[in-house]
């Protein structure tokens, strides 16, 4: 199973290293100026057409507000690359530094690295070919600047967006790790999937046994299986063995016996109240 | 005929004794490993995390490679590591440690490098590292047989449990601080280095730390000291994780350790603890005043009393209801617990510490998880904000220990009002409730994969 990928892995090494750099990087400094989204699409139009047209089919263009070439990249011209390529672009838009989505990944080994050595780090240098010691957001998210962002929801990655993340990978680690790690996190992924959808199987039985209203507690409940399940999935692709576990495969365990519990009172209360004609009590 | 006793003790005791150890080294003997390696098998990846017992090494190049013959070919699969070994001390050494020193040469059986392999060079490191054993649990050195040997571990399917192997393969891998291929000591100095592990609802070491006085000023000012210098007196305007728990740069942790965990009650003026408390007053007399020091720590005593004090009223109500059979799901109506048969003797709720809780967070009734969720997340929070010197987290935890008590008793309250009669027991719904909790697809999926 591993020769294959080894020589995708080898194809792709030789296509990014031995490629001619984009004429366009070289000429970055030349253009001096500030512009506005629309001045830029106006000219990469042109210059790199398939840069706007992975931007344009990109969540980022889809999103509300729409994240424009200015909301990461700035105004000025000279500055753009280097500043959109830092993780201080993506964590505003992305819920700041308490999110889950960030703090799984600042709290992993990549982004501890980052966050010591951020400072000493050339940020003129591409996104590819291990340029940065430790991978920020955009190094796997948009590596080799490519920019079509995740276009697919987020708990179920498009195939072709995890290929391309983990080309990224490559740059440092081994293909035989990397897929191995990868075979592994669908397992995990899958295995909270089954809790989850376990939970659901109850709350639907349990709701059309007894053709009950939405019960706010149980949505709650249910509520909390997704955050879980997305900590599972973002522990797994970002690193973090506290998202994987602590956030996610035990929090599930405990929503799950809680819904099991709510539900299986619910019910002897019922079979008690029809025994003994009484109303159930909660 | 009192010989004869003596003979045939000594008989018995000639045969069981062999036969004890012939019986750990069988149940060690499995596809797996540790204490229940017979119980399960191993993912695939397991082997970057324990590479005594699981690595395998990739076939897909054929040779032996040494020195710049490796560099020369990784430099362009693998830029990463070639770049980081090249800004590493390995590299500018005279005589440079180039990657088959640690990894050997031959392609198809490469080896991935454990704390002994490091140990060819860094004797005291490794010494000080594995001296940490004779302190017990917790320790660093350790913890991968603490996870390996966790009931829950051998009990949930592999690929859940994987998250557990990577923080507790610091015992197996220097680079769970030390991050390959730099193994940079500076970076090992800093706090971040700690906290993809010490983080977490049970251990917000990270938190706590970066919340404290110390952690402030780290925050404000670490950027521009100086962390090509040793952990000791002079060195840091403020300490760091390393600084108080690895003294001088020394590579154990558990020396100084008076509560440890943090799960179970201690008596922290025991002979052994005072010991540990003046080794503590000591190293803060780096900066502080003795009796200030020993202040800090009576007072952290009267807040782990107060914590325990609630512990131990929750896990008394829950022992109330176990003797009464009140419990509901009741033992035997749900999955039987991580190591143990269905059929098992004698089964009876655990509860606390002593009789295992710690592995029983799943397929428990919710006022059992209620009290393991207090226990091992709002007490240990407040434990390590008072290890840490962090206030808000002590209030923090301890209000909502003060709310998860108080829903306790009321849960209490509610089911010995409306409790189960001798009529329940045998009452048609004990089916209908063995369905919900012992049928589902990840309560099967998980009886059957280990």
């Amino acid at each position: 199973m591993l020769r294959p990928l080894f020589l995708q892995t080898f194809l792709l090494t030789f296509l990014l290293t031995c490629l001619p750099p984009l004429a366009h990087a070289e000429s970055r400094e030349a253009v001096e100026g500030e512009f506005s989204h629309e001045e830029c699409i106006a000219c990469h139009q042109t210059t790199e057409p398939q840069l706007v047209a992975d931007w344009q089919q990109s969540v980022h263009a889809a999103s509300e507000p729409v994240a424009l070439c200015t909301s990461c990249h700035g105004r000025d011209h000279q500055r753009a690359a280097a500043r959109s390529r830092h993780n201080d672009s993506c964590v505003d838009c992305h819920g700041g530094g308490t999110s889950p989505v960030v703090h799984s990944y600042a709290t992993s080994k990549h982004g501890i690295i980052m966050q010591l050595e951020q400072k000493e780090y050339d940020w003129n240098q591409p996104l590819r070919e291990a340029n940065y010691r430790a991978p920020g957001c955009a190094y796997c998210h948009l590596h080799n600047g490519n920019h079509l962002t995740a276009k697919a929801e987020p708990l179920k990655p498009a195939e072709a967006d995890m290929d391309r993340i983990t080309t990224s990978c490559l740059d440092c680690h081994a293909i035989s790790y990397i897929s191995r790690l990868n075979a592994n996190a669908a397992s995990m992924i899958e295995i909270a999937r089954m809790k989850v959808r376990e939970a659901r199987q109850l709350v639907g039985e349990y709701a059309n046994e007894h053709q009950a209203q939405a019960d706010a507690e149980l949505t709650g409940f249910m509520q909390q299986t997704k955050k879980h399940l997305r900590n599972v999935y973002l522990g797994a692709f970002h690193q973090s063995p506290d998202y994987q576990w602590w956030h996610g495969q035990p929090a599930l365990d405990g929503d799950l016996l809680r819904i099991k519990g709510f539900i299986g009172n619910r019910q002897q209360n019922t079979d008690d109240a029809d025994k003994t004609g009484t109303k159930p009590v909660r | 005929m009192r010989l004869a006793y003596i003979w045939i003790t000594l008989l018995i005791l000639s045969i069981l004794i062999p036969a004890g150890f012939w019986y750990v080294d069988w149940s060690k003997s499995g596809d797996g490993a540790g204490l229940y390696s017979r119980d399960w098998l191993p993912e695939a990846v397991f082997g970057y995390w324990n590479p005594d017992d699981f690595y395998q090494s990739v076939d897909a190049v054929v040779g032996e490679f040494e020195g710049e013959e490796c560099v020369a070919c990784h430099r362009d699969m693998s830029p990463g590591i070639v770049k980081d070994w090249q800004a590493s001390r390995h590299a500018q050494a005279e005589s440079k440690v180039y990657c088959s020193a640690c990894h050997g040469s031959d392609h198809q059986n490469l080896h991935l490098p454990t704390p002994d392999v490091c140990a060819t060079c860094h004797v005291t490191q490794h010494e000080q590292f594995v001296d940490e054993k004779r302190y017990g649990f917790p320790s660093h050195a350790l913890a991968m047989e603490r996870a390996l040997d966790a009931k829950h571990f051998v009990d949930k399917p592999k690929a859940e449990v994987t998250a557990c192997l990577q923080c507790h393969s610091v015992a197996t891998k220097c680079d769970s601080c030390h991050s390959r291929h730099k193994f940079s000591a500076a970076e090992a100095r800093r706090p971040e280095a700690c906290i993809t592990c010490h983080s977490g609802p049970p251990h917000p070491d990270d938190e706590t730390y970066f919340n404290s006085a110390h952690g402030q000023l780290y925050l404000q000012q670490g950027q521009d000291w100086d962390w090509s210098k040793p952990l000791q007196k002079g060195n840091y305007p403020a300490p760091t994780c390393a600084y108080c728990h690895m003294t001088k740069g020394k590579h154990q942790v558990a020396d100084k350790s008076i509560w440890k965990f943090g799960i179970k009650q201690i008596n922290p003026l025991s002979s052994g603890n005072v010991v540990k408390r003046q080794q503590w007053i000591e190293l803060c007399s780096d900066c502080h005043e003795a009796e200030w020091s020993a202040q800090k720590l009576s007072a952290m005593d009267r807040e782990r009393k107060q914590a325990w004090s609630k512990l131990d009223e929750a896990e008394a109500l829950l022992k109330g209801l176990r003797s009464d059979d009140l419990l509901s799901p009741s033992i035997h109506q749900r999955p039987p617990y991580p190591g143990d048969d269905a059929h098992t003797l004698l089964q009876r709720e655990r509860i606390g510490f002593f009789e295992g809780q710690a592995s029983a967070f799943y397929n428990v009734s919710p006022i059992e998880r209620d009290y393991f969720d207090m226990w091992y997340f709002s007490n240990l929070g407040a434990y390590k904000g008072s290890a840490h010197g962090d206030a808000s987290f002590v209030n923090k935890g301890h209000k909502a220990m003060d709310q998860q008590l108080e829903a306790i008793r009321q849960k209490v309250t509610v089911i010995r009002a409306t409790g189960k009669t001798e009529a329940d027991k045998t009452d048609p719904n004990k089916t209908e409730l063995e369905n919900i909790w012992l049928k589902g697809e990840y309560t099967e999926y998980n009886r059957e994969h280990n």
